[in-house]
């Protein structure tokens, strides 16, 4: 049975290209759970409802589980309940989007 | 890896609008120093240069950012994407025949009037036939709905003036002149702006949790006022003009507190050249929004021109090239870099906006749209011209970064 840490580790391997955070680290991921199978399911949100990368982030999410463990199959759900937010991500995110305050880049 | 990509459309049938897009920009800038401080709104000479402008560069990109996010926002792919591949040529064609037409020959007019019509016909039937291929419903689908009908209203508008221009149709295009303009920027082009910059300000911003209510208002104030002073200028009631007007007004005002909400909420604190060029933009709305009602209150008509000014080129300019270096480096990523996730390292998408020449670009721009619209204002010749050669070294770096963007990694193919 895959457990959820180890779909959680392999999944914060997809970064988000316009942020440059995995999707772990941004709160993205809700859920990941396996049967006797290893059959796994995530349960996952996007940032925005008009994410123009929405499949290409499920066909990653599916394709990094089943490339980091030992998953038979993998399906990546995407739900809008609850709805993301910042507060969602971990700490070291929020710290370095806020650090950009006032810089010029 | 095999990358499913049913909704979006390819990179080669987007790119021709960003790319013919910005060299119209290029063209309107070195167009400028055919005009002077005189130039009234009516003459032929100004009328040329909007159409070279709005048709050219405004529509061509808000054209081609509706390719690519209208299937996004709804999730179903477009009715007929392969119409794409024709609207930017007839598009760019039918916008040069009508400048030379408005320029040296009127008979040319209902050509490209009729050339620009059918490409717009062709964008419109897609738009509404994927739109209702989808069943999300929201303020963007709304706004997209409602400003694509303005839009046709607009054009039709406009080709009865091309024929009365050319001779072929016997009617005072006076009469149809205001209701042209409040349809075409007021109806369509600020509309489409408002409910892209729902999708697109949270998105890059990652704003949450802000009160959507203001740009509800606005979109209705938007819709009852262009309709006011449709209806108002062509059956010749001024009060339900002046009526109309001020529910345009009241729209804008309402739109800027929805920015402000959306600015507010953001969790991306990075100041990029993205948010310096929109803090740009909302400066120019709101300059264009104060010389509007100091006109409407008496004042010489230079000041309803330099409002026409900070709208079309300091707002409408500045938060499309804005979003040029959010769109283009996607479109750019998503062709050359998305097949390689996974497989070996690929770039941020800040990585591929070329910095140094970006921040010119948006400097100097800045510089010479300000010269030009304090020029226009006091009627000075002299800031003028100098002005117009400053706005037209910005927008080279323009063509230069928008060049470099679509250049980047083009060795990985």
């Amino acid at each position: 049975m895959i457990s959820k840490e180890d779909a959680f580790k392999a999944i914060s391997n997809v970064i988000d290209p316009e942020v440059g955070f995995n999707l772990v680290e941004m709160g993205l991921i809700y859920d990941a759970v396996s049967d006797d199978d290893n059959n796994v399911l995530v349960t996952m949100t996007l940032s925005t409802r008009a994410c123009p990368l929405h499949q290409m982030m499920v066909q990653w999410v599916e394709e990094a589980v089943m490339k980091h463990t030992d998953a038979a199959s993998c399906r990546a759900e995407v739900v809008w309940e609850p709805e993301w937010s910042f507060d969602m991500a971990e700490q070291h995110v929020k710290d370095k989007l806020n650090q950009f305050a006032n810089r010029s880049v | 890896m095999n990358v499913t990509r049913d909704f979006a459309p390819p990179f080669s049938l987007i790119a021709p609008f960003f790319l013919l897009g910005t060299i119209f920009y290029v063209l309107s800038a070195f167009g400028l120093f055919t005009l002077d401080v005189d130039a009234s709104f009516t003459s032929f000479s100004t009328i040329a240069w909007v159409h070279l402008y709005l048709l050219g560069f405004v529509m061509m990109v808000i054209f081609g950012a509706m390719a690519q996010l209208v299937p996004v926002v709804i999730e179903v792919g477009h009715a007929k994407v392969d119409f794409f591949y024709i609207i930017w040529p007839m598009l760019g064609i039918g916008t040069l025949a009508m400048v030379f037409g408005f320029a040296f020959a009127p008979s040319v007019l209902p050509y490209g009037g009729l050339i620009v019509l059918t490409s717009m016909v062709i964008f419109a039937s897609d738009l509404f036939a994927t739109l209702r291929r989808g069943e999300h419903s929201s303020i963007v689908v709304s706004t997209m709905k409602s400003s694509n009908i303005f839009l046709l209203l607009g054009i039709l508008s406009g080709f009865i003036m091309s024929l009365a221009f050319g001779g072929v149709l016997h009617v005072n295009p006076n009469h149809w002149l205001e209701a042209h303009v409040f349809a075409v920027f007021g109806g369509y082009v600020l509309l489409t702006i408002m409910g892209l910059s729902m999708i697109l300000l949270p998105m890059f911003g990652l704003s949450h949790g802000f009160n959507d209510r203001p740009m509800l208002y606005a979109y209705r104030l938007m819709i009852v006022g262009v309709s006011s002073v449709m209806a108002g200028s062509l059956i010749g009631i001024n009060f339900i003009k002046y009526f109309g007007i001020l529910s345009v007004i009241a729209s804008v005002l309402s739109y800027f507190y929805q920015i402000y909400l959306i600015y507010k909420t953001r969790a991306r604190k990075e100041n990029d050249v993205w948010v310096k060029s929109l803090f740009f933009a909302f400066f120019a709305l709101a300059l264009a929004l104060i010389e509007s009602i100091v006109y409407l209150l008496g004042a010489s008509e230079a000041w309803v021109v330099s409002a026409g000014w900070f709208l079309i080129v300091g707002f409408a300019g500045f938060l499309i090239t804005s979003h040029l270096y959010k769109i283009i480096p996607f479109l750019v990523w998503f062709e050359r870099y998305a097949p390689l996730v996974g497989k070996e390292k690929v770039p941020m998408l800040n990585e591929m906006v070329p910095i140094r020449e970006a921040y010119i670009q948006m400097y100097v721009t800045a510089i010479g749209v300000m010269m030009v619209g304090l020029a226009l204002l006091f009627r000075v010749d002299t800031l003028f011209n100098a002005g117009v050669s400053v706005l037209v070294v910005g927008v080279l770096f323009l063509l230069m970064s928008v060049y470099r963007m679509m250049q980047y990694g083009k060795e990985v193919l």
